[in-house]
């Protein structure tokens, strides 16, 4: 016997027939919507609390690094250092890769040079000066950066990401001297601003494309792939800071550890904005950093991604964070309250 | 009263578009160098970077960005034997961590050996290889010869650079000993006797 089943009819509803858009009108439609998103993106109003922890975490790591500098300034600056300065070209991009040092022709002029920079990482740390602050921490990094092309590395190119949205942005406007310097009822800067956006965005975008190349290059090595990767990282005496070839016994941790790695790595520029993900994202970025300082001696570094790390925070988490520790006055601009975007 | 999101704080159509053109500009010099280096690379990615390099050199942008890739290596060291005036010899390497420190000393004198080791082709590698190389690494080493000398106080240094044996979990559960791989880079001395 065979039993027929009637089929689920689809409901139509009759509409009036819709004209297709004319290709010009809808182009232009599309446009306007892209230059809405990106004026949104960008120009919406932000609330600055987050360039300001950013701006203190990059003093306090760039003023360590200007001690470090003047520690050997000689052998990194000087005439008869590790790279004299008419062998520069060999690793830069002359003449374009400027330093303040190839002016300096003496020991004092170079402790000088680093001098001022050093002063100027300790102001921007505090805020005060922080505009001309920034500025001048900025052109000394580079200069610092751009005459000893040997002895940099991965921290000095995460101080240049950091300190281009400090000097765009008003990073002094909270949680500096100069905030306690304007006096109560003048405007003082701290209320969401379009410069704040643009830096803060600047950084996002910036750490976005950093974490994508670092992830894509590490997706042409095998031991990635294989997941021993990190085992190389244990394994390297020369960078070690913590023995833990105790892993060489568990290979399946060695394999997750690095595939969490390299895909948290890779995906970081797609995941990091979602708010489902995003604080996953920002997790495994001070894990991973975390990890790098202590197992591999490079904490400077570490903190360094993780200050840039601190652009994908809000200013509300900020402001819940730090709400015990500051003494706010009447006229505090409250971000709680505010229409402002609270990036990301 | 204005609020905070009053008119005053957002930026005309004209400011934000010039904003616009230089952030453009900007995420240009970001994403174009990690595209056009290192190796392998486009030769469009280089082409579009040639008008760019002078915002990417001004704003130390130029960085390839592949932190441990695409595998994590050996590490190196270079050694080095010093005379010294009074006939004796000195020796140590570069960076030591017994005496580099604070570790971010340590560090920046650790990208001396990396970049230069980077440079220099093992001691195996066909002649013409290396010699092809070493007009690469030498003017850096005898960089390194001159700081080493100015700072000891030396008349002549001999240099070579250590390869790191990168032993896998195996060799190291087995308790082995591995031998590094050594090149040699030479010996210097200065060209004028120095007061």
């Amino acid at each position: 016997m065979t039993t027929v089943r009637s089929l689920p009819v689809r409901r139509t509803v009759s509409r009036p027939a819709a004209q297709p858009p004319a290709p010009v009108a809808s182009s232009r439609g599309w446009l306007a919507e892209w230059a809405t998103a990106w004026n949104a993106f960008w120009f919406t109003p932000a609330d600055p609390l987050p360039l300001a922890v950013i701006r203190i975490v990059t003093g306090l790591i760039l003023t360590w690094s200007c001690v470090v500098w003047l520690l050997d300034a000689d052998a990194f600056f000087g005439d008869r250092g590790w790279l004299r300065p008419d062998q520069v070209w060999r690793m830069n991009d002359q003449p374009w890769q400027w330093s303040g040092y190839f002016a300096a022709s003496s020991p004092t002029m170079i402790r000088v040079v680093a001098g001022i920079s050093l002063v100027a990482a300790i102001l921007l740390t505090i805020g005060l000066a922080t505009p001309l602050a920034a500025l001048v921490s900025f052109l000394g990094l580079v200069s610092a950066a751009n005459r000893a092309p040997l002895n940099v590395f991965g921290l000095d190119d995460t101080l240049g990401m950091l300190l281009v949205p400090l000097v765009i942005g008003p990073s002094g406007a909270r949680l500096s001297v100069d905030r306690l310097f304007a006096g109560p009822g003048r405007g003082r800067g701290g209320e969401p601003s379009v410069r704040a956006s643009v830096a803060l965005r600047l950084l996002q975008v910036h750490l976005c494309v950093v974490y994508f190349f670092s992830g894509a290059g590490k997706l042409f090595g095998a031991s990635w792939w294989e997941g021993t990767a990190l085992w190389g990282a244990i394994a390297n005496d020369r960078y070690r800071t913590l023995d833990l070839r105790g892993v060489a016994g568990h290979p399946l941790v060695v394999n997750a550890l690095t595939l969490a790695t390299l895909w948290w790595e890779a995906t970081y520029a797609a995941l990091v904005w979602p708010r489902l993900t995003r604080r996953l994202c920002l997790a495994m970025a001070v894990l991973v950093h975390l990890g790098i300082g202590v197992a591999m001696g490079m904490m400077e570094f570490g903190l360094a991604m993780i200050a840039a790390n601190l652009a994908f925070v809000s200013a509300t988490t900020f402001e819940s964070l730090l709400r015990p520790f500051t003494f706010r006055t009447p006229d505090s601009p409250d971000t709680l309250s505010g229409t402002h975007s609270d990036h990301p | 009263m204005k609020s905070p999101e009053s008119n005053a704080s957002r930026w005309s159509p004209v400011a934000r578009g010039c904003a616009s053109v230089a952030i453009l500009a900007y995420l240009a010099a970001v994403i174009v160098p990690p595209l056009a280096g290192p190796a392998p690379a486009s030769e469009l990615a280089n082409r579009i970077l040639q008008p760019l390099r002078p915002l990417v050199g001004a704003v130390y942008l130029g960085h390839g960005y592949r932190f441990f890739a695409p595998n994590p290596g050996p590490g190196h060291t270079i050694r080095w034997t010093m005379t010294m005036p009074d006939g004796s010899t000195r020796s140590g390497r570069i960076p030591d961590e017994t005496l580099d420190r604070p570790r971010l000393l340590y560090h920046r004198r650790f990208m001396v050996s990396e970049k230069i080791s980077a440079l220099v082709p093992l001691a195996d590698a066909p002649a013409d290889i290396r010699e092809r190389a070493k007009r690469d690494w030498q003017p850096l080493v005898k960089g390194v010869a001159t700081n080493l000398l100015r700072r000891e106080g030396g008349l002549s240094v001999t240099l070579e650079t250590v390869e790191h044996y990168l032993p896998d979990p195996g060799e190291v559960l087995a308790s082995g000993t591995f031998a590094d791989a050594v090149t040699p880079l030479g010996s210097y001395s200065w060209a004028e006797p120095q007061r």
